[in-house]
């Protein structure tokens, strides 16, 4: 039985190298990389064998060591033989058993065990004693069959190690947990939302379609979980205090009166449509709602054991708010961030990854499987011509190179132009758009829209020309792309930023001494509650995006598709049907989240109607790939990469940030409405509210504040700073090392086999 | 085995989790999908084993291009024909989505070595290429394209300068890309 466990494990050892087996003809059967004949040690008894009768190659598979042995091996036989011609061994030592090689009838008759690395055969007991402490999870990872796998761990079972009681708690300790870990794998796995429709996407339109639905529903998550956030600590406590308490501060009277005049109670005798329009623009019946920050007190609830500060609650809620998008995003890119940064960005070895990683096994049907192909062949073609330019580039002459450098440089400086062009009609519009602010009906629904209008037109219209200079300027196809790309990115979101700043100098009359801010700090007459209005332009332009998103469906791809299934005219067959162009939709997706965060702090229900806008925009995109469009014949890698998403992500959200902190900080809170009414910025009730906090917790605040905490803090995290960068390069120069000495064995190698095909060549001839 | 064709039973089930990566649910979904393949006199045998012809007719393996190669590696019979259950699960735990980056690599490893010989050379790489790009006539590369793809290749790869592939090459390669593991993905 003991012998029989012996030889289990002797195959265990075995079987979890790569090829490289050198079974003995009798008794042992050649063997293969997985075959392999279960013998017991002593009793020769024969076990159930699974060999097949293949033959494995020269002695090329064993490694270096092995070579040497074979070498001295074969000169202490020639110097036997009494041969003059022995040829003096490179002096390697060994203390392992000999080797085998099929070509050389090896003396030694009995060494069972095959040859290989890193467990020699001479220590099988060590072996025994080792492989007992394999923890059982290891078992999944051995590249065996089953039965092999069954066996394993019957022997694991069967060896009772010699373990304390503490080791055995922790053995008890991590399987439970493992058995936890895989009961909640297996609940979200049944919970995970759209699973089924992403894998069908994934394997007919391929990859890179798939990494778009991917992040949607990562940004439907979180929008989803944030507005939770927002409506447990600011909406929730607000409906059930003012019914409880009233306004809790009085205003200060001194001639403010003017600056606190605010009536939004919409006028009862309305024409019956005002309410759609009203809905459309958050005017009307929708502004003194929930949904606007005018319309939140700043209650300050102080019980004898509960106290709930709304105005406190407000502030933090939407800074942590920030945050938990912050968090979420890092923790989304942190995996593929690490690999990017590790390989180096992986500009070599592009080819070799591209054979060898770049087959998709979810492919479904022939299509897609065509698809694909056609897609890798126009990959492997673009890298070889690429490589052909690149030679041919390093060839020009100097004054081509002027011409071409010259040549690029005024062409960003065109797509730099049109871009800011772009820019100053947002701000006329937008100062447009607020100087009407006071006509009604379906004309002033326009005026309302008109930045929308403008920001979504110059959206459409400069990136196609930027597209057009970029292949102008002559990149190869990659940098082409992402130089159109990072193009785009700027335009939208700084659009954005503009339409903001816009805003704000119309708020704060550029800070200036206009006669129109002095009394309120702001402009009062224009913006009676100029949060609210923020917010309503913020609502304006999420639900003008969703709105154009639909209308392009309906309009746009469904005719065009109906025409090009029906028509034969061969000019629309060129065009053909639409193609789903994921580094486009990205980017729309990228600026409707940086609205919504932009206008959270003055719309606080936006997180919640941008999670139904985005699981709308997940159906109609879903509804248009799989009826209007045809897979992209062309794809780059870097347009459909995770991190280069996240990346413009994080773009919008810094943005974003520096609005939040802007209206925070600085700019003077309405005094008619909102929570923060009373107070000279909306940080200040921070301050005022810190002095109610216990004296511990003062004092324990102010500890953490002062310069004794944080300057050895921030020295600390400087010195580990140091030590990761350290280490990298070390990494890095030690991974240089080790490559070169694998080119050394590799020569080594072939000298040695050299010699060996010589030598035996000589005791053949001596024979 | 102790399983019969049309019921898994609980103990047996609790081992394949501990041996394979996949989940339960997949495990049952598998093991429906099986009995389907299997023709009904070889539902009643003990350790049924499916031919490759019923496995090529899984829509997962349908119109990929190894899928000969992958049967071949997986088959623990003698002649290499033909998958039993615990193969099948073998297939799907090398494929599912929490299996290790080394199970991967060491598998996708042998269904690229063609000649079944332990190293990639030049002519497993040549029908490495053809089955990326497909056989017909447009797709293919040129055979100075093909040339010179294979020496980039082998340049790139070949750190001990042999002339093939080996697995530790292979796995160094695949190590720097982060895409394998997603796309080596193969679920019911």
């Amino acid at each position: 039985m003991f012998q029989r466990v012996e030889a289990l494990i002797r195959i265990t050892v075995v079987t979890s190298l790569p090829y490289c087996l050198d079974c003995n003809k009798e008794p042992l059967q050649v063997g293969t990389k997985h075959d392999i004949q279960i013998r017991a040690l002593e009793t020769g008894e024969r076990l159930p064998t699974l060999c097949s009768r293949e033959t494995i190659p020269a002695p090329i598979c064993l490694n270096r060591d092995g070579l040497t042995r074979a070498v001295k091996e074969m000169n202490s036989q020639l110097q036997r033989q009494g041969s003059a011609t022995a040829v003096q061994g490179t002096g390697y030592t060994s203390d392992q058993g000999s080797p085998r090689l099929r070509r050389v009838t090896s003396s030694r008759p009995d060494q069972n065990g095959p040859q290989f690395n890193w467990r020699p055969a001479s220590a099988a007991q060590e072996d025994a004693g080792q492989e007992a402490a394999v923890p059982p999870k290891d078992l999944r990872a051995l590249p065996m069959p089953m039965a092999l796998k069954r066996a394993i761990s019957q022997v694991q079972q069967m060896q009772v190690p010699v373990l304390s009681s503490f080791q055995s708690w922790k053995r008890s300790k991590a399987k439970s947990l493992s058995r936890a870990r895989k009961s909640i794998g297996g609940f979200l796995h049944y919970i995970t939302l759209w699973r089924r429709s992403l894998n069908k996407i994934g394997g007919n339109f391929g990859d890179g379609v798939q990494s778009y639905f991917l992040f949607l529903r990562f940004l439907v998550v979180l929008n989803f979980l944030s507005s939770m956030l927002i409506i447990g600590f600011v909406l929730i406590p607000s409906i059930v205090f003012r019914s409880v308490a009233s306004d809790s501060v009085t205003m200060p009277d001194n001639g403010t009166a003017e600056c606190r005049q605010y009536d939004p109670k919409p006028d009862p005798l309305v024409r019956y449509y005002s309410y759609f329009l009203d809905l459309l623009s958050g005017t009307g019946f929708m502004e003194y709602t929930y949904l606007f920050y005018g319309y939140y007190r700043n209650t300050m609830v102080a019980e004898s054991d509960f106290s709930y500060n709304i105005p406190l609650a407000y502030l933090f809620t939407a800074v942590f708010y920030f945050a938990f998008c912050l968090i979420c995003i890092t923790a989304r890119a942190g995996t593929a961030v690490r690999v990017a940064v590790a390989t180096g960005g992986g500009a070599t070895g592009s080819y070799s990854r591209i054979v060898f990683t770049g087959w998709d096994f979810g492919c479904l049907g022939d299509t897609a499987t065509k698809l694909k192909q056609k897609n890798l062949h126009y990959q492997l073609q673009v890298d070889l011509e690429e490589e052909r330019i690149k030679n041919e580039a390093a060839s020009l002459t100097l004054r081509r190179k002027v011409l071409l450098y010259s040549s690029r440089i005024f062409l960003s400086l065109v797509a730099f132009g049109l871009i800011i062009a772009a820019f100053f009609g947002i701000y006329r519009a937008t100062t447009f758009s607020q100087s009407k602010v006071k006509e009604t009906g379906v004309l002033g629904l326009f005026y309302e829209y008109l930045p929308s209008i403008v920001i979504t037109v110059g959206n459409f219209v400069v990136p196609v020309l930027c597209d057009q200079i970029a292949l102008l300027e002559r990149y190869n196809p990659s940098i082409t792309v992402i130089v159109a790309l990072l193009r785009s990115v700027f335009l939208r979101m700084v659009s954005l930023g503009v339409l903001l700043f816009t805003l704000w100098s119309q708020i704060t009359c550029f800070e200036g001494v206009s006669e129109e801010c002095a009394l309120c700090h702001y402009n009062h007459k224009s913006y009676p509650c100029w949060e609210t209005r923020v917010g309503q332009e913020m609502y304006k332009l999420t639900l003008f995006d969703l709105l154009i998103t639909l209308a392009m469906l309906v309009l746009v791809e469904f005719p065009r598709r109906m025409v090009v299934d029906n028509s034969s005219n061969k000019l629309i067959q060129f065009v053909g049907r639409q193609e789903f162009l994921v580094p486009v939709n990205v980017l729309g997706l990228v600026y409707g989240q940086t609205v919504v965060w932009t206008g959270a702090l003055f719309c606080p229900l936006l997180p919640l109607i941008n999670t139904l806008k985005f699981v709308i925009v997940f159906y109609a995109k879903k509804i248009t790939l799989f009826s209007n469009c045809r897979p992209a014949a062309k794809t780059f890698r870097s347009t459909k990469s995770k991190v280069f998403f996240l990346l413009v992500l994080l773009f919008g959200w810094s943005l974003a940030l520096v609005a939040l902190i802007y209206s925070i900080a600085e700019i003077h809170p309405s005094m008619s409405c909102g929570p923060f009414r009373s107070l000279t910025s909306m940080w200040t009730i921070v301050p005022d509210s810190f002095h109610s906090l216990s004296l511990t917790t003062q004092g324990f605040l102010y500890f953490i504040g002062s310069q004794r905490f944080s300057i050895p803090l921030f020295l600390f995290f400087s010195v580990v700073m140091c030590y990761f960068i350290a280490l990298a390069s070390v990494y890095g120069k030690s991974v240089d090392l080790l490559k070169a000495q694998l080119k050394l064995e590799g020569r080594d190698k072939q000298f040695l086999v050299k010699q060996i095909e010589e030598l035996s060549r000589t005791l053949a001839v001596a024979r | 085995m102790g399983a019969t064709a049309s019921h898994l039973g609980k103990d047996l089930l609790s081992e394949y989790q501990e041996l394979t990566f996949l989940t339960k649910q997949e495990i049952l979904l598998a093991h429906k999908r099986f009995t389907e393949l299997l023709s009904r006199e070889d539902k009643n045998l003990p350790d049924p084993r499916a031919p490759t012809e019923a496995i090529l007719t899984l829509p997962e393996l349908k119109s990929n291009p190894f899928r000969e190669r992958i049967v071949r590696v997986f088959s623990t019979s003698e002649s290499r024909d033909g998958l039993t259950f615990e193969d099948f699960l073998d297939l799907l735990s090398a494929f599912s989505d929490s299996a290790t980056l080394e199970i991967k690599s060491h598998y996708a490893f042998r269904i690229f070595d063609f000649d079944d010989d332990g190293t990639l050379d030049e002519h497993d790489l040549e029908k490495l290429v053809n089955c990326l790009t497909g056989e017909t006539g447009d797709t293919r590369l040129t055979p100075d394209e093909m040339k010179q793809l294979i020496s980039n290749i082998l340049e790139e790869s070949d750190i001990d300068k042999d002339g093939t592939v080996n697995l530790s090459e292979f796995q160094h390669v695949i190590s720097r890309s982060p895409d394998f593991v997603s796309s080596f993905k193969i679920v019911l």
